[in-house]
């Protein structure tokens, strides 16, 4: 057996081969891309609304800037985003799923949005950009499905111009332990039932829950971002920590 | 909690933009402010927004991570000064009592106020979206005329009431009647003051006269001993 065989990653509670990671959490959402918006809201009672609103507060983006929405997923950010660079600027949504990537593009389409974004199929891990190419990076909710999340954080800090930053929004760790057992109960017996109910896929939603207990905490985050070589790394808790937006500067 | 202003933001741009979605002058002056940043700083609380412009509306943001440079304009205000500024006082007298501080292009200030206090709703339109033109046509139709309706009749039943309290039943004066007793009452506080200046007046001479009275008396008094003092030499 050579060594890239046995090396195995996490996949929810699982432990898999770091090769099958990616077409495994491919699967997920190829499975769900269709219900995916609908699914957001319901499980987050549309919080996660105000998450992506305080990521765009917190961004500083402004007219001309390129912007680069990673797992953009169905395109929440990028909307947002694109009115806010104007016809000066660009936005480039990437995802590494391609149904993700042509529901974004349907819905950003349908809200007529064009000139300035384009899409791009992309693994975070190694993206195929230039060097110092973008004033500010996001990935919402899309940085604990990376295998390799330290040659992620890696790839965005290089492809990042300097004095740009990078926002990372992440399923934490709650930091009350009363709400932390009641959202344990919520996402391991509640979430999947709902999946079924709505996307008719229990297994992809019992994963979105495990796969968020077995991303790295606050602190963990922000020390994997300061040795990715960014700088003036801080979180903010939302909603008890249940999420946590880590920003980082490259200087 | 971080989620709760920004909840509050989230309604009020949702709101606004929904407003200006019905408004048929909106996009056209949205069109001329497209891509313009206007940053308002609140002193009483402090608050900072910004409002960036689109085609589709506008995007309230708090404006933590962006400062004076990412703004085409910068005003600081208070919400006096704010509800002044909406209700039609114009930036040049606001800026000149010190009141309103604005940098950078000033004509998006009277351009923003045009937008939102100049809002026209065509609720017909909206409702013809959603249940086509002519039943959109005939409820409107309907709706201004009970609305009218409502109006008259209330007008009415104010009169009504008025004739049968004032005139009819005389539970309560009327505004003549009022004013009738109003000048009586003036007649009566003017005699009143004439009459307690009188007795002020009377009181001040009955006390003049007796101590006049008093003097003359002492005076004889001193006389009459002066007199009889005389006699032994």
């Amino acid at each position: 057996m050579s060594p890239t065989e046995k090396r195995t990653t996490h996949f929810g509670y699982q432990e898999v081969p770091v090769d099958e990671k990616a077409s495994r959490v491919a699967d997920v959402f190829h499975s769900v891309a269709a219900r995916y918006d609908v699914m957001n809201d319901l499980m987050s009672m549309g919080i996660h609304r105000l998450w992506k609103r305080l990521t765009i507060e917190r961004s500083g983006v402004r007219p001309g800037h390129q912007v680069l929405d990673i797992a953009g997923g169905t395109g929440d950010l990028t909307l947002k985003f694109s009115r806010m660079v104007g016809p000066r600027g660009k936005v480039v949504l990437a995802d590494i799923n391609a149904s993700m990537l042509r529901v974004g593009r349907d819905k950003l389409m349908d809200n007529g949005v064009g000139g300035n974004v384009e899409y791009v199929q992309a693994n975070a891990e190694c993206l195929p950009f230039p060097d110092n190419s973008f004033d500010c990076i996001t990935i919402a909710f899309g940085l604990r499905n990376v295998t390799e999340k330290d040659a992620a954080l890696r790839s965005m800090t290089r492809v990042l111009k300097p004095g740009g930053r990078l926002l990372v929004l992440e399923f934490s760790k709650p930091n009350n332990p009363l709400l932390s057992r009641a959202y344990d109960e919520y996402s391991f017996r509640l979430l999947p039932k709902m999946g079924q109910f709505v996307a008719g896929d229990e297994e992809s939603y019992r994963y979105l829950a495990e796969s968020i207990r077995m991303h790295p905490d606050q602190e963990t985050l922000k020390g994997m971002m300061e040795a990715a070589g960014l700088e003036r790394v801080e979180y903010t808790n939302l909603t008890g920590g249940i999420v946590a937006l880590h920003r980082g500067i490259k200087l | 909690m971080l989620v709760t202003p920004a909840l509050l933001l989230a309604g009020c741009e949702r709101t606004l933009n929904a407003l200006l979605a019905r408004d048929p002058a909106a996009p056209a002056r949205l069109d001329a402010l497209a891509g313009s940043r206007l940053l308002i700083r609140f002193e009483q609380p402090h608050l900072q927004l910004l409002l960036h412009f689109h085609r589709g509306g506008i995007d309230l943001l708090r404006a933590e991570a962006f400062d004076e440079a990412d703004a085409d304009a910068v005003v600081e205000l208070t919400p006096e000064t704010l509800s002044e500024w909406i209700s039609g006082a114009t930036v040049e007298r606001l800026m000149f009592e010190g009141k309103l501080s604005v940098r950078g292009r000033t004509y998006l200030l009277e351009s923003t106020r045009e937008l939102l206090t100049d809002l026209d709703i065509d609720w017909e339109g909206e409702l013809a979206r959603w249940l086509g033109a002519t039943p959109a046509h005939s409820l409107a139709e309907g709706l201004r005329r009970a609305a009218s309706w409502g109006l008259r009749a209330k007008n009415e039943l104010m009169a009504d009431v008025s004739e049968y309290v004032f005139e009819e039943a005389r539970l309560l004066p009327g505004p003549q009647q009022r004013r009738v007793l109003r000048d009586h009452l003036t007649e009566l506080e003017v005699a009143t003051d004439r009459l307690e200046a009188r007795l002020k007046r009377l009181h001040r001479r009955l006390t003049q006269h007796t101590s006049e009275t008093q003097d003359t008396s002492e005076a004889q008094a001193k006389r009459l001993s002066d007199d009889s003092g005389e006699t032994p030499t």
